[in-house]
């Protein structure tokens, strides 16, 4: 087992974490603002497919960049102008929308890129990966986080803007309120249709960065269904971390720690098929120790769901 | 266009009753307009495009492969509707029915008893393992207060790894250059009802679960119970409905179902376990489509899944003459959906 | 010379709701500092007025008028820029957000993109001071008892240089201790120039806290005149429209076997338990009547009896069976029937057919069912008769009972509930939100239900309800039972005392 947490294991991890944790914190700012995200999956889902369609048409990752962050926003305004302005149920909007990307990204494959599974283009422009001097010198470490994308810094940075703006900001005032208490929130004066409208926005564009990572920041590929349930584990990372950034940010690290301990058990020639199903059942194991039920009553902005 | 929406809306509308009639046809029609445009990426005139699949779908001598299709969608699509109808959602569809279909394998292959009791024997063991996930994934919500939504899609992936790495390993038939079982031998298989067709005892098993689970809706102090927690969950508590038991039961329903449905496929057209085949026609994700535009009634969910099943075959004869992708079809039932739930035709009661 | 215009006037205001008339060309008037109560039973009006006034509502015809203006109030932000404030009789606070979080919402004062939470801190307590409602800027409003939150509303309609304050029924969940520090605050703001709506039913409140008094009945003003010259038989008289009588006719029944016994029962966390070692029995042919403060612990000693809500510590007996740790069913089949107080969320399923509703609880033994099946024509017939006898008007009993009045589906709870025939009959605030006619109609079924030599159990906010009805009354504060009272000791001087804390010795308690 010597070097089992070698470079290669942080930077997995690193690599696994970040999607989950830009998904997060977009699940952290709709359960704040009072609305249960479950399309978290596939928003990021159409993000890493037009992250890829987009390069390979316009031939930039600027293009891939642009259309990722327009499809998955695209996918935000359908379930924030659904669930606010059309009445409809945030869970079934969601089922449906998840549904929906994993078809039409299905289809899209086909027809777009002209492929069936797996569309990989080892020439397509990736993320650049930066190199941050100092941090990346660290031994052992370093080269796992000094030396990453710019989206992996980026999904850092924003838990701590996430955090300051909800607990600092007129804005992140207004957000939790109208989580709290909707009617409360409107007799002041708050428009909170428009506010969860925006919020679901800002949601599908952190999920688009998700997508965007898992498609072009390791790897630069597009397989079908290939979030494979992040989105899910990034919601119940947002109920352990009771949508409190940071706490939020810890079950991330913890779910992302487990899928990189996973991958390395694979290489100690543990079977895949087993490991990769690591991250999932960590998961749930800790949904079961944490008992969100207790800490749901701590947090008024839950959606009640059975 | 018109002449394409017509015997579609005609029929979700029947399907869904009087009063959800004009959302419903509403939600389809969008729909059809919206995975119109969708299919011009495939370089097709929307026209075209739908004008096959609906050809394809309500094509007369298709429709022996509607209905074996519609069997397996039908009771997925009732496997979700069961929970839906009492306010729950069960994603898990897919670990249940693959951990079904797995376990039916193994009995009918390595049961040390005679063929006629196999067979049997067989279906049960996809019936009790799949509703023994099902419950497993409603004992997170009980003892932690996890949603069932969440838990149930969760154990989706170790269900699958599981029978994944089995089948790669121990149990894999060496003989085989895919990852499968030995194949079951004939006299365990469901019998074919229909010669000449693909219509196996499993059209009838589906049936039997389908009459029944239309009866205990309407008729039984069991369905009410279930139909008054959908309705308001507290009031079924009041009125001193065991809330907690029926969560158990109903999650042990659906997992059954979606077993049931996992032990057909094998035992009654693939003949062995097959990695990854019991999933890929994707009859989770359609089923659970279908109970929602059913709103949960069963006998809506019935008819939905009829015509999501005749969609998809109507979805493989557009890709066999025009060469779009069959896929479509499932980007049309989930646009239905979508459009439908965002048009407030579709809701839990509760909340 | 002209007298100056009044702060407010309200002209001919007129507001229809489906089948109801809710506001039939209402004037109203209001001076600068002054204290203005509006009077009238449920159902009088009083709500939807206020609720257009602030902009929640939209009237059909009328006008309003500020300082001689016209203005027009399309929401609540139109109403908050033009200073009237509201203080609705359920609060409207973010209950995990601090008190300062609270006040500034939407109005918040800023450094930079940040907010200054120094500034709020010091503006919260500047404005608790000057009006004497002293209040930590940063307790959080979870952890503050009723009077206090009360307080923070009235702030957060200061700090929003509210000149008109509503308050809608804003000693409903106060002890009269609070009440009347509530009423100095009143006092104060009238001295300093604001003018205050008390929504009121009480009429010792609103003779002792105001200068002028509106009635209203069935959407008009049917008085208006000054309090001094105004007195509570006269104030009786123009809201019901008859002379004050509200005690029920009620024989003398021997007491029964033993219904329910409850001996030292707790629920909740051991450090503040909402129900703190309650026991009592009741006996058949008895109304035992439990008064308190809402918000005291009724409704938990209410859920933990009928099994809705776990309890700690302590035994429940329903006619003889221990059912502490039972399930509702179980205490349901050892014969307690529940009318529950929250009709919407608990007592009904809107969106199902009145039969649905009327069965629940029968559908799974005869006559309605039989080896569980349901026996369709039978739960039609079952259906089609409570509604008759109850007279439940509506269509039929296909109808999903989510579009009837509040009277109406209460008359489908309690005609569900009754129809159990249990010995032992919980019902919780029976009355609440439903007409005067509704209220007649449901005593009435209460004393048959004594009469028949059934145990019941009243739990109101409703003091006279429970004065009226009763033939024990227990007091319940804070958790526990301050004491109890035959009917013929209690009056509303002394039970108001005792829901207030007060002692128990004063209040002459039977042992």
């Amino acid at each position: 087992m010597s070097g089992f947490f070698d470079v290669t294991f942080f930077d997995q991890a690193v690599q696994g974490i970040t999607p989950i944790l830009l998904a997060a914190l977009a699940g952290t700012l709709c359960e704040r603002v009072g609305l249960f995200n479950i399309a978290l999956e596939g928003q990021m889902l159409v993000g890493a497919f037009a992250a890829v369609a987009g390069n390979h048409l316009t031939g930039s990752l600027a293009g891939g960049i642009l259309a990722a962050l327009c499809a998955s926003t695209l996918f935000g305004a359908i379930l924030g102008i659904g669930v606010v302005r059309l009445g409809g149920d945030a869970i079934i909007i969601g089922i449906s929308l998840n549904l929906l990307a994993s078809g039409l990204t299905s289809f899209l494959l086909r027809t777009v890129l002209g492929t069936s599974g797996t569309y990989s283009d080892p020439l397509m422009a990736g993320l650049p990966r930066l190199r941050i001097p100092g941090l990346a010198d660290l031994p052992l470490l370093g080269p796992a986080l000094g030396a990453e994308d710019a989206l992996v810094y980026l999904s850092w940075l924003l838990v701590g803007i996430v955090a300051l703006f909800l607990a600092r900001t007129p804005w992140g005032l207004r957000l939790r309120g109208i989580g709290e208490n909707p009617k409360a929130a409107v007799t002041l004066g708050e428009r909170a249709g428009r506010t969860k409208l925006v919020t679901t926005l800002v949601a599908g564009l952190l999920c688009g960065l998700g997508g965007l990572q898992l498609a072009l920041g390791n790897v630069t590929l597009f397989a079908e269904n290939m979030t494979a349930g992040r989105g899910w584990i990034a919601v119940a990372a947002v109920m352990l971390g009771r949508a409190r950034p940071v706490a939020v940010a810890c079950a991330c690290i913890l779910f992302g720690f487990s899928d990189a301990i996973g991958l390395r058990m694979q290489g100690a020639s543990v079977p895949s098929q087993l490991t990769d199903a690591a991250p999932y059942v960590v998961t749930l194991a800790a949904l079961l120790i944490a008992r969100p039920e207790r800490r749901r009553a701590a947090m008024p902005t839950s959606t009640p769901v059975l | 266009m018109k002449r394409a929406t017509a015997p579609a809306g005609l029929l979700a509308g029947v399907l869904t009753g009087g009063r959800r009639l004009t959302p419903t046809l509403l939600a389809v029609l969008a729909g059809f307009i919206v995975s119109g445009l969708i299919a011009t990426t495939a370089g097709v005139s929307p026209f075209e495009a739908l004008g096959a699949l609906l050809a394809g779908a309500f094509d007369g001598p298709q429709m022996a492969e509607t209905i074996n299709r519609a069997a397996p969608l039908i009771g997925m699509a009732l496997s979700a509707a069961l929970p839906f109808r009492g306010g729950m959602i069960n994603l898990g569809g897919d670990g249940q029915l693959v951990l079904g279909g797995f376990a039916a394998t193994l009995v009918a292959l390595y049961l040390p008893a005679p063929d006629a009791v196999r067979l049997p024997a067989a279906l049960c063991g996809g019936m009790l393992v799949g509703g023994l996930y099902g419950v497993l994934a409603v004992l997170g919500e009980l003892l932690a207060g996890i949603p069932v939504l969440v838990s149930s899609w969760l154990l989706t992936y170790p269900a699958k790894g599981l029978c994944s790495y089995l089948v790669h390993g121990s149990l894999h038939d060496p003989a085989d250059a895919l990852a499968a079982t030995h194949r079951i031998p004939r006299g365990v298989r469901l019998t074919h009802l229909v010669a000449g067709t693909p219509i196996t005892a499993g059209v009838l098993l589906v049936a039997i679960a389908a009459t029944l689970i239309v009866f205990v809706d309407r008729r039984t102090s069991v369905g009410y119970e279930l139909r008054m927690r959908g309705s308001n969950l507290q009031f079924a508590r009041y009125g001193g409905v065991a809330t907690r038991r029926q969560s158990v039961l109903v999650m042990a329903a659906s997992g059954a179902l979606a077993g049931l449905v996992g032990a057909i496929l094998v035992l009654g057209g693939q003949y062995r376990f097959t990695d990854g085949a019991l999933l890929a026609p994707q009859y989770t994700w359609s089923g659970t489509l279908a109970a929602l535009l059913a709103g949960g009634e069963p006998i809506a969910a019935i008819a939905a899944g009829l015509f999501f099943a005749a969609l998809q075959t109507g979805g493989f004869a557009m890709e066999r003459t025009l060469g779009i992708p069959r896929v479509l079809t499932m980007v049309l039932e989930a646009v239905i959906i979508l459009f439908l739930s965002m048009g407030g035709g579709l809701r839990r009661r509760f909340s | 010379m002209i007298p100056p215009p009044p702060r407010l006037e309200m002209r001919g205001i007129v507001k229809r709701y489906p089948g109801v008339l809710a506001n039939d060309g209402i004037d109203l008037s209001v001076g600068p500092g002054e204290v203005h109560g509006i009077m009238g039973e449920n159902g009088a009006g009083k709500s939807t007025l206020m609720s257009v006034l602030f902009g929640l509502e939209q009237a059909d015809a009328g006008s309003i008028l500020l300082d001689g203006r016209t203005i027009r109030l399309h929401s609540p932000i139109d109403a908050i820029g033009h200073g009237i404030g509201m203080v609705h009789q359920s609060f409207r606070l973010f209950d995990s957000l601090t008190v300062w979080e609270n006040v500034v919402f939407r109005a918040e004062p800023r450094r930079g993109p940040f907010l200054d939470v120094a500034e709020a801190c010091r503006q919260v307590a500047d404005l608790s001071a000057r009006y004497g409602m002293p209040v930590d800027p940063m307790a959080r409003v979870a952890d503050l008892p009723v009077g206090v939150r009360q307080r923070l509303e009235i702030l957060k309609a200061l700090y929003r240089k509210a000149r008109i304050l509503i308050l809608d029924e804003p000693t409903a969940v106060l002890t009269p201790a609070e009440a009347a520090s509530l009423f100095d605050v009143v006092r104060t703001l009238s001295g300093a120039g604001c003018s205050v709506l008390l929504i009121t039913h009480k009429l010792a409140e609103a003779m002792a806290a105001t200068h002028r008094i509106t009635v209203l009945r069935d959407g008009r003003v049917v008085a208006s005149m000054a309090t001094g010259a105004s007195s509570e038989t006269v104030l009786v008289q123009a809201m019901t429209g008859r002379a004050p009588a509200m005690r029920s006719d009620k024989t003398a029944t021997a007491p029964g076997p033993i219904r329910l016994a409850v001996e030292a029962l707790r629920t909740g966390e051991t450090a503040r338990p909402a129900v703190d070692g309650a026991s009592f029995i009741l006996r058949g042919g008895e109304i035992l009547g439990i008064a308190g403060v809402a918000g005291n612990g009724q409704s938990e000693l209410v859920e933990a009896l009928v099994g809705l809500r776990p309890t700690s510590s302590g035994t429940v007996r329903v006619n003889g069976h221990d059912v502490t740790r039972a399930p509702v069913a179980r205490r349901r089949q050892a014969g307690l029937a529940y009318i529950a107080e929250d009709r919407h969320r608990t007592a009904s399923a809107a969106a199902s057919s009145a039969a649905d509703n009327l069965i629940l609880g029968f559908h799974h033994r005869l006559p309605l069912a039989r080896h569980g099946l349901l026996r369709t024509r039978a739960v039609r017939d079952w259906a089609r008769r409570l509604l008759e006898r109850f007279d439940v008007r509506i269509v039929n009993e296909r109808v999903a009972v989510g579009t009837l009045s509040g009277g109406n589906l209460q008359k489908i709870v309690i005609a569900r509930e009754l129809a159990h025939d249990a010995p032992l009959l919980i019902a919780e605030q029976p009355t609440r939100g439903v007409d005067v006619g509704a209220i007649e109609f449901i005593h009435h079924q209460l004393v048959a239900e004594r009469a028949r030599g059934h145990a019941i159990l009243l739990v109101s906010s409703e003091l006279s309800e429970v004065l009226a009805l009763s033939d024990r009354i227990l007091v319940m504060f804070e958790g526990r039972f301050q004491a109890e009272l035959a009917a013929g000791d209690a009056d509303e001087a002394t039970v108001g005392l005792l829901m207030a804390g007060g002692a128990r010795a004063r209040a002459g308690v039977a042992a």
